[in-house]
């Protein structure tokens, strides 16, 4: 795993460079045709399948941050614009990859615990925009750094899980593209590491504000829908206490935010709930 | 007509300008009442991102379909925006991050009010919501069209026309989507019709109106439409407006314009 120490230069990414070289559809580089040959096992399915969800939400997270006063910013929104198109082509890629093999048998039916949770979050999904344009257009401009974090953090963890699933799959070809997606995922990392670096230099209180905010968060990104055994299979398996533990400790070195342990935390809510309710998916 | 949304992603790409010889802009530089128009219409596809987000205020974007276009179209705006303000660019105009940042600051509390009001009202009312935005949608869509086809016909400038014929070509794109969109709801709900036409009726105003001066919006009326064939493409626009289902009769965009003082 690539360990950058702490924030980068802002100065190191290119936006506009970004913006003109994104990355579209990534079919022509599948070789769907060696799935058939040989199938993916059905746990490595899953997993792919979670990873496509989890690309999949990058409108539902722009939902929540385009109500903040990160919309303002035309850099955050020019990066967004093309940060959701290459994650759109990320999802059709795994998706495609999931729909080379036979589709998924029907599942057991949902429990009333579980369907109750589901109900609850969809509530708060639809109220939390009105609670959070209220709330984050009072605190201003920090907001925007707690955002950066999020997207750091996302990152790292859910880059982590890539490179975790190309180095155990028996499967050329998924590691392979697998490789390739996580490239694309590299430039999204480094523009929120740069922008979080520099906006937690330039504010003091921006830390202050992500200390209170990230805890409150669901990681990795969009993760409140999963099945929670879908979410201990990524963070209490394929990613080991020690990936999340390293993940931790370069959170650390970004001023103000030592100690704060959430990818720790994200893998042991996962490891114990095989069906407890969650607090839901607030966001940042 | 059915929106092929799959073949519309593959193919969805950001305006190309390149192969334009953007150096006639030194020998043929545009009039001072076209660039001024281009900057309107600049700032409008930038702003797309900011009227994103009120969509995104439904539960619209769940919709696969939606969700894909959205994403396309949101970034195809970008680069129209880009492309404008090249062109702007050659003329000394400069529009940056920092100025357009700058300039949505500026929209603030009108602006911060616009997500919590899309919000409650999506949630509200819900599906049927999603007709009005996707009614809305098609009749900016199709003055967008309309506003670079006149502009690229006003100027038959060698680099500006073809770029404004060529972002044009983009936006039609993007009103068979919403057209289908708005049709399909419409026609499935009664109580998606009355709302849509109450919003349009009462609310609609030209594309960029809220995020602009009065006097820039009319400037740009003026000068695309304020004549006989401009008439002529208002009305077609307005044709098209009605004959979504419950639509019949609307005539907003000729109705705005007289209200702005054009085509009295």
């Amino acid at each position: 795993m690539s360990r950058s120490q702490g924030p980068t230069p802002a100065a190191a990414f290119d936006l506009r460079d970004f913006t003109r070289t994104a990355r579209g559809s990534h079919r022509d580089r599948l070789d769907l045709a060696s799935y058939a040959a040989r199938p993916l096992d059905c746990d490595t399915l899953n997993l792919v399948r979670l990873l496509a969800r989890l690309e999949r939400g990058a409108l539902s997270q722009l939902r929540s941050v385009l109500v903040t006063p990160t919309h303002s910013d035309a850099r955050m929104t020019a990066f967004l614009v093309t940060w959701a198109y290459e994650k759109f082509w990320l999802a059709d890629a795994l998706e495609a990859i999931s729909e080379a093999h036979p589709a998924p048998t029907a599942t057991m039916p949902t429990p009333l615990a579980r369907r109750l949770r589901h109900a609850w979050q969809a509530l708060g999904e639809r109220l939390e925009p009105i609670r959070e344009s209220v709330v984050s257009n009072l605190i201003g401009e920090d907001v925007v750094a707690v955002h950066c974090l999020a997207g750091t953090l996302d990152e790292w963890l859910v880059q982590a899980a890539y490179q975790r699933l190309a180095e155990t799959t028996s499967h050329d070809d998924l590691a392979r593209t697998l490789d390739e997606l996580r490239e694309v995922k590299r430039r999204h990392l480094e523009f929120f590491e740069s922008q979080a670096g520099q906006r937690l230099a330039a504010s003091p209180s921006a830390a202050r504000l992500a200390r209170r905010r990230l805890p409150r968060t669901g990681f990795p990104l969009g993760s409140s829908e999963e099945p929670p055994e879908a979410l201990a299979r990524l963070l209490d398996g394929l990613l080991t206490a020690a990936d999340l533990r390293a993940i931790d400790r370069r959170l650390d070195s970004y001023p103000g935010l030592a100690g704060l342990g959430l990818a720790t935390a994200a893998g042991a809510r996962a490891a114990r709930r095989p069906d407890s309710p969650s607090k839901g998916d607030l966001r940042p | 007509m059915a929106f092929d949304i799959d073949h519309y992603a593959e193919t969805s790409d950001g305006v190309g300008w390149a192969d334009l010889d953007f150096e006639s802009f030194a020998e043929q530089p545009l009039p001072e009442m076209t660039l001024r128009t281009l900057r309107y219409m600049c700032n409008v596809e930038y702003h797309t991102v900011c009227y994103l987000r009120d969509l995104l205020m439904t539960p619209s974007h769940k919709e696969r379909d939606v969700n894909a276009f959205m994403t396309m179209w949101n970034r195809e705006e970008f680069w129209h925006g880009e492309a404008l303000a090249d062109v702007l660019g050659r003329h000394g105009i400069t529009v940056d991050y920092d100025e357009l940042k700058a300039s949505r600051v500026k929209l603030e509390w009108r602006d911060k009010l616009g997500p919590l009001r899309q919000s409650i009202l999506g949630n509200i009312v819900g599906a049927d919501y999603i007709a009005v935005h996707m009614s809305w949608g098609a009749a900016n869509e199709w003055t967008a069209v309309a506003a670079y086809r006149r502009l690229a016909a006003l100027e038959q400038h060698p680099a500006l026309s073809p770029l404004l014929r060529r972002i044009a070509q983009q936006e039609t794109k993007h009103v068979a989507f919403y057209a289908t969109q708005a049709r399909n709801r419409l026609e499935k709900s009664k109580l998606a019709r009355k709302l849509t036409r109450l919003a349009l009726a009462k609310a609609w105003e030209p594309v960029g109106s809220s995020i602009s001066e009065p006097d820039e919006v009319q400037h740009v009326m003026r000068h695309l439409f304020d004549s006989e064939d401009g008439m002529a493409e208002v009305r077609r626009i307005d044709a098209n407006i009605a004959k979504l289902p419950g639509m019949e009769g609307l005539t907003i965009l000729e109705t705005a314009l007289r209200k702005g003082g054009v085509a009295a």
